[in-house]
């Protein structure tokens, strides 16, 4: 293999290594120590436009040069982790998984090797799938809407006195009604997430403000439950950080308002802010129903639900956490969470102070 | 006078449920079912309060709008609108171009939506 020949040849391939690499369907990069690409095989000759005469023996940094690269060449620069896999848009309906692995042979860095898988299929069926879902959910807007009038003039007595029972029976379709909006509401905004449509007007924001606005939202909630309530904010002055408003107050308020809803009366919650430097740490702690051990793999998957909670509450639609997760990932950050049945649930996430955004603006993390 | 209220909705039973609603608070009712004939009943009928849906077959609520801010003799009629479009942006726009407020369907009953009214009203 090439780095044991690395010795007498940097750029030397044993031919069966490069014929090899040319029949493989995704495109390979492969970089020496010293960051010099060393080979390109023809898949990824084909993904660039580019013959590899013209890329061959130069650095990462040189091959930003070439328009064509220029995107690849942001998402590995600067990176020192050891495997990372991104999604990379090349131009509109053309878009490769990047997958960039550091070689380590003997203990020392040996190369790196990228490879480019196509995804453009893939993405193009999941962004119909999420166009049908918003398509469905938007014409489900106006009979539910429709729904929620009449039965509201119904109980009104605009159209005669009800009868007790008749009027409990009506209450009780409004309420399910109103899930049902609720349900279509987070269909359209997880579609929207889904479909990678989501940070669209990144700002430069003040998280704190953010927080404050959703706390003062949920006032009365929080006087009704008589939920002890506290917002500990960083001593240190918090940075302001680069993020879709509109979006992050959609994950902070699902994650918040699920400790609202999981909680007894007289428990605490109290969310608090922490700067790491690099991040801005986040933290919604709350004393109450908690999520059950068996169960805390799935939380952050799409229609999850506790076993638990499910008893106490039917109104939830299980896609707050998804959408959190999402749109926290989408910023750059990271979000996790300790719990245990009856014990509460601390939500943690981290939102990155950065200076390049352009990062998180081309895709989706994994 | 009974104040007079088109609704420019192009959906049926929405138009009949609020109309009905406006009639029993003591309200004149003028209807369009779409965008043009929206924005000719504004001039024909110049109404004291419109309600405007956005989403319409033809030209879109948010051109009724502004066709109707443009026109010096109906542009300070009360324009409401009552959407399901529920997008900040769309509300920011819909606000920026003039209309006095916007509601969404989903999240108020007809009695709310009146209790909006009687506001701009007011």
């Amino acid at each position: 293999m090439f780095w044991e020949k690395k010795n007498n040849n940097n750029n030397a391939f044993f031919g069966s290594d490069v014929r090899i690499a040319n029949y493989l369907s995704d495109g390979l990069l492969v970089f020496d120590k010293n960051d010099k690409l060393v080979l390109v095989n023809l898949q990824a000759e084909e993904f660039f436009q580019i013959r590899k005469e013209k890329i061959l023996g130069k650095s990462i940094l040189e091959l930003n040069r070439f328009p064509n690269f220029e995107p690849l060449v942001s998402i590995l620069t600067g990176r020192i982790k050891e495997f990372f896999r991104r999604e990379l848009q090349i131009e509109e309906n053309f878009i490769l998984e990047v997958t960039s692995t550091l070689m380590i042979i003997n203990g020392e860095k040996s190369g790196t090797l990228v490879i480019l898988h196509n995804v453009s299929r893939e993405k193009i069926v999941e962004k119909m799938k999420s166009e049908f879902v918003t398509l469905a959910a938007h014409q489900l807007r106006t009979p539910t809407s429709a729904i929620k009038w009449s039965i509201q003039i119904l109980l009104d007595g605009d159209l005669g006195e009800l009868k007790k029972e008749q009027r409990k029976i009506l209450e009780k379709m409004y309420k399910t009604n109103d899930k049902v909006i609720r349900l279509v509401r987070d269909l359209l905004n997880l579609a929207q997430i889904e479909e990678g449509r989501f940070l669209s007007k990144i700002i430069l924001s003040d998280v704190e403000d953010i927080i404050q606005l959703i706390i003062n939202e949920s006032r009365e909630t929080i006087e009704e439950k008589k939920l002890k309530f506290e917002f500990k904010k960083s001593k240190d002055k918090l940075p302001k950080v680069m993020l879709d408003v509109e979006k992050m107050k959609i994950a902070i308020e699902n994650i918040f308002n699920n400790a609202l809803r999981y909680t007894f009366s007289g428990d605490k919650i109290s969310i608090s802010l922490k700067n790491n430097k690099k991040e801005i740490e986040v933290k919604i702690q709350d004393t109450g129903m908690g999520i059950p051990r068996d169960q805390q793999t799935k939380v952050f998957t799409k229609f999850f639900r506790g076993t638990n909670i499910m008893k106490v509450d039917t109104e939830g639609t299980g896609l707050g956490l998804y959408m959190a997760k999402n749109i926290i990932e989408a910023h750059g950050g990271k979000i996790w969470f300790e719990s245990g049945k009856d014990k509460g649930s601390s939500f943690y996430f981290t939102i990155p102070v950065k200076e390049s955004f352009r990062e998180f603006i081309t895709g989706k993390f994994y | 006078m009974a104040k007079k209220i088109l609704i420019i909705e192009d959906d049926k039973f929405l138009r009949e449920l609020i109309g009905q609603k406006l009639l029993k608070e003591g309200y004149d009712i003028v209807e369009a079912v779409d965008g043009e004939k929206g924005i000719k009943s504004v001039k024909d009928e110049k109404p004291d309060l419109v309600l405007l849906d956005l989403i319409l077959p033809g030209i879109d609520g948010f051109e009724v709008l502004t066709k109707i801010k443009e026109d010096t003799e109906i542009a300070q009629i009360p324009v409401i609108i009552l959407s399901n479009l529920g997008q900040k942006d769309d509300i920011e726009k819909g606000l920026k171009m003039g209309a006095a407020d916007y509601l969404i369907k989903a999240h108020f009953t007809p009695g709310e939506i009146i209790d909006k009214i009687k506001v701009v009203f007011k």
